[in-house]
């Protein structure tokens, strides 16, 4: 591909019949940017799994360090934790989300085609709602911005009208698109529109908008519920993923967390409800962590599915800690303590990952790129996802 | 070296590649070219004639005239050891096989059994089916399975032989691939119980028991309600015809009797202790006896059951496996769990909490390991496997969280409660569809249908518990339990023309649950309505397992098939072929012709490994 790309200008410059030497020059400097550029543009929306998980992490990190109505043996533990780290990372997940939301832009401009052929695959669809979700999730985390002020009013509509519109998408697909049945293409990623909306919600509910947060949560629980069911029955050839794609699977306990979340801000209290939404998290989380036959095959190789992974691990870990502020007691604390840990953990782990193993990390080619060459990319875009 | 030689033999001759699990024994006597020393008895060929129609299940074939030399014999019957010497060249052996499998036509086709079922025989199948492994089969000694009939007794040279009527050691050989370990086990019981060792092949603690069939084999070798009845086309690994071992005769559904009566017992509890009921003056000894009796059928059919794990391993994989059955592995916990709710105040009062996370561990394994199949298991897929059934693995989480609930616990049947209500609602939205790719919901309706109305009146009692007071929730679950049994009771007439089976105690519960939902609902909202229904729904229960204890009486004593054989466990792995019977005579010729060169390979490379091996 990159020899292709590079190939398209010196053909064009071998029909010039002469070259000065310094035109020849700007040529290959041309060609050479562009080449960057190309590269640069093979960025797909899954790559918002990195900005998702950093963004994810900031909030639990604050989360955890607010302060609490009664003074836990725990939460000392947890306030020993410099505020710097906290900056640090929160300037890092805004820096990794600017960036990635840049070379979006990037890619818009130049490869619009390929947007529009990630928009109608049932996988790379569900990831444009990652951005919005993490720009929420950044604003619900912003150390210096409070949810009752206007920039945070103003900041919350720009993110969440991309949502409505996202929704109004892809459910009216479900239920009206002829070809595109929700029986064959749901997976494990659909539920990240869910999310979006919860998130919505739950930014909402601390602006103190209940009527918007309980519309969005209101959908997003419609929704959750026709998705939850249609992925548990697993029509027979319905569009399984492939195998790399497997770590998404982890998405199957971040819905009901999220809910459990959103719920409990509407709310106010952690009620049955949300604590029925967070067991049944649980739950999941404990049956996919006793598969890990499961995750063998996508194991094998670094990629950026392996960030799918930390997002929802530190929604359960929110989750807990919301958990642990109602219901005081051992074990919850020690529920709290183990899955913010594991889910930091995991984080950090992964950015070890991106830097030591970059290469791996980038995009060796579009997968989406509508070309006939590729046409084979069609059937299994996402082996690179 | 004989032994191999006796491999080779046998491979050549053995069956066509169409059969996969076809063995072939032929009585060396009869193949030229082949030493055998004569027995001093002859051969009585009237005794062996019987044997082959132990080995065919279900063939068609006209038995083979007892003194043909055609019918096949198993060679341990002879009293001594046959000594097979190879002919010169393999040629020789093939076209010497060629007649030998020309002659044995009919009778190889019927003995559709996995070569390692017959162990005993020294005159073993080299030929590796496609998937169950087993090594040739070494002759310890010559006579090491002459326990033959008590008249050849005294022929026998090797000395530390049994005596065995002979049925029960074809029994033996033939249930081996469901025992533990291939029988292993039972040798070792028996010989840590002092028994002089019966003198076993060493090959048969290398076997391998038989793979487990797919849960496509079971949806196609099985149909019926409750996945029990044999399509006309498949055939049983086990004989048909003989009456299996009592312990694999026992069904994991036998449980269900127990959750009959436990759940009647907690019935005639909540009668004699709710206040709307106070003006029937039950007496709390009903609950007390009920208790006691479900106490001791528990206990009993722990038992029974423990010892087919211990004896019988393989079964309970089989039955483990089978989309229907295996829900039943919820019902010793679910069972445990109404014991408990059913608790006479005479016995034990107040139950330490410790108690309800002992009961609850082995229900929330059994969850994790089949709910994540449905989610992600391969071909457990839930819009394939959805049946009634599954409410079994639903209800265990409503059921502890009304016992958590009433012991005092808050969280912990909080989740129980949230996880039965998420994985219930998949479920119920499954059945209602009734896929066209679901095959095992009846067509007509079954006693399995009731297994419907167990969830949302279990559910309802359960939330009425963990929030204190009947409430809308509790409220909402419970009209939709009675909605649904009354749309299963107006159609009263559907439910006939099935057979009765044991499973059927299992499908009592709903409606007992019904009822005493019914009965904590009236003790809430007083009026004539709900008094009358208190009334009727636990007589119609009460009957109904009435009933159902006269039929089992019936079919234990009178009809003595309270525990016919269960053909579920015993499907083949593959589909038997469609011109097995027609077709065989002539297509075995050319596939024993096609195959010869595969066997003869197979054999020599066997040989070799065996000829390491030794």
């Amino acid at each position: 591909m990159e020899e292709r790309e590079q190939q398209l200008p010196i053909t064009t410059n071998s029909s010039t019949p002469r070259q000065t030497p310094t035109t020849g020059l700007n040529i290959v400097a041309t060609s050479k940017v562009l080449a960057w550029l190309s590269n640069l543009t093979r960025f797909h929306a899954g790559y918002f799994r990195i900005s998702l998980s950093l963004c994810g992490q900031a909030l639990l990190w604050k989360t955890l360090s607010e302060p609490t109505t009664d003074a836990h043996a725990l939460r000392p533990v947890i306030h020993t934790l410099p505020s710097a780290a906290f900056f640090f990372l929160w300037s890092l997940a805004l820096f990794s989300l600017v960036a990635l939301c840049l070379l979006y832009a990037v890619r818009c401009l130049f490869r619009f085609e390929s947007i529009k052929a990630e928009l109608s695959h049932h996988v790379g669809m569900n990831y444009l709602f990652a951005p919005w979700i993490s720009w929420l999730l950044l604003l619900e985390s912003t150390p210096f911005l409070h949810p009752k002020t206007a920039s945070y009013l103003v900041l919350w509509w720009v993110f969440s009208v991309p949502i409505f519109v996202l929704d109004v998408k892809i459910y009216g697909q479900w239920f009206t698109k002829g070809r595109k049945l929700l029986s064959m293409a749901a997976n494990p990623t659909s539920q990240i529109s869910v999310i979006g909306n919860l998130v919505g919600a739950r930014a909402a509910a601390r602006m103190g908008w209940r009527e918007s947060a309980l519309c969005m949560f209101s959908l997003g629980m419609a929704h959750y519920l026709v998705l939850f069911v249609t992925l548990y029955q697993r029509f027979v050839g319905s569009n399984s993923l492939p195998a790399m794609l497997r770590p998404v699977f982890f998405l199957f306990f971040a819905a009901p967390g999220m809910a459990s979340l959103a719920w409990d801000s509407i709310s106010g209290t952690f009620d049955n409800a949300s604590k029925m939404l967070f067991f049944l998290s649980l739950f999941l989380f404990a049956s996919l962590v006793s598969r890990p036959a499961l995750f063998r095959r996508s194991m094998r190789r670094f990629n950026v599915a392996w960030w799918a992974y930390s997002f929802p691990l530190t929604v359960l870990a929110l989750a807990a800690t919301e958990y642990a502020q109602e219901v005081k007691g051992f074990i919850s604390d020690a529920l709290m303590l183990v899955l913010s840990v594991l889910s930091a953990l995991v984080t950090l782990a992964l950015l070890v990952f991106t830097f030591l193993k970059t290469r791996d990390l980038l995009p060796h080619d579009d997968p989406f790129a509508p070309s006939s060459s590729m046409s084979t990319a069609f059937v299994m875009p996402t082996l690179q996802t | 070296m004989m032994d191999n030689k006796d491999s080779i033999g046998s491979a050549i001759q053995g069956a066509p590649e169409e059969l996969p699990s076809i063995f072939r024994y032929i009585q060396s006597n009869e193949v030229p070219g082949f030493d055998t020393t004569p027995s001093p008895h002859g051969y009585p060929a009237a005794s062996k004639g019987a044997e082959p129609t132990n080995f065919r299940t279900g063939s068609v074939f006209a038995m083979p005239a007892p003194n043909s030399p055609t019918h096949r014999i198993r060679v341990p019957y002879y009293s001594h050891s046959v000594s097979i010497s190879m002919p010169p060249s393999p040629s020789l052996l093939a076209e010497k096989a060629q007649r030998a499998s020309g002659i044995n036509q009919p009778a190889t086709n019927s003995a559709n059994i996995k070569p390692n079922l017959v162990i005993n025989s020294p005159v073993v199948n080299l030929q590796v089916p496609k998937q169950a492994k087993f090594h040739s089969q070494p002759m310890t000694t010559g006579t090491s399975r002459a326990k033959g009939t008590p008249d050849r007794k005294g022929l026998d040279s090797s000395g530390s032989q049994q005596r065995l009527p002979r049925n029960t050691r074809l029994k033996d050989h033939r249930y081996n691939s469901f025992k533990t370990w291939s029988g292993a086990l039972e040798r070792q019981i028996s010989a840590l119980r002092g028994k002089a060792p019966e003198p076993q092949e060493v090959g048969g603690s290398k076997r391998q028991p038989e793979p487990v069939p797919a849960p496509d084999r079971y949806f196609d070798a099985l149909e019926g309600p409750e996945l029990d009845t044999l399509r006309a086309s498949e055939e049983l690994v086990l004989p048909e015809d003989k009456l299996w071992p009592f312990l694999l005769r026992f069904p994991i559904s036998s449980f269900g009797i127990c959750l009959g009566v436990s759940s009647q017992a907690i019935l005639w509890k909540t009668l004699a202790r709710s206040p709307s009921m106070s003006f029937l003056h039950v007496s709390p000894v009903i609950n007390l006896v009920l208790w006691c009796i479900s106490l001791a059928l528990t206990g009993i059919v722990a038992f029974i059951y423990s010892l087919k794990i211990i004896f019988y391993f393989e079964a309970v994989r089989r039955e483990y496996y089978h989309p229907i059955r295996v829900n039943f592995f919820f019902a010793p916990w679910i069972n445990c769990l109404f014991l408990t709710l059913g608790l006479p105040p005479v016995v034990a009062v107040n139950l330490h909490g410790a108690l309800w996370y002992v009961l609850m561990a082995p229900i929330l394994f059994l969850e994790l390991k089949i709910y994540g199949q449905w989610m992600s298991g391969g071909q457990r897929r839930l819009s394939k496997v959805a049946n009634p059934s599954n409410h079994l693995s639903i209800v265990g989480n409503f059921v502890g969280a009304l016992l958590g609930a009433s012991m005092g616990l808050k969280e912990g049947p909080i989740f129980f409660f949230a996880v039965g209500l998420a994985h219930y609602s998949v479920l119920f939205v499954t059945l209602y569809q009734r896929l066209p790719t679901n095959e095992t919901l009846p067509k007509e309706l079954h006693p399995v249908f009731f297994l419907f109305v167990a969830a949302p009146s279990v559910a309802s009692m359960a939330w009425a518990n963990i929030s204190g007071e009947f409430g809308y929730g509790s409220r909402i679950a419970y009209f939709i339990a009675l909605f649904l049994y009354f749309s299963l009771a107006v159609r009263i007439n559907f439910f006939r023309g099935f057979r009765f089976s044991l499973a059927w105690w299992a499908y009592t519960f709903p409606m007992t649950s019904a009822s005493i939902a019914t009965v904590t609902y009236s003790a809430e909202v007083e009026n004539f309505f709900t008094r009358s229904l208190s009334l009727a729904l636990p007589g119609i229960s009460t009957l109904t397992v009435i009933a159902l204890l006269g039929s089992t009486i019936i079919h234990a004593f009178v009809l003595n098939d309270l525990f016919p054989n269960d053909i579920s466990i015993a499907i083949s792995n593959r589909r038997p072929k469609g011109t097995k019977r027609r077709g065989h005579m002539r297509n075995a010729a050319a596939d024993s012709k096609d195959n010869e060169a595969t066997r003869i390979r197979n054999a020599s490379s066997d040989i070799k490994e065996n000829g390491a091996a030794v």
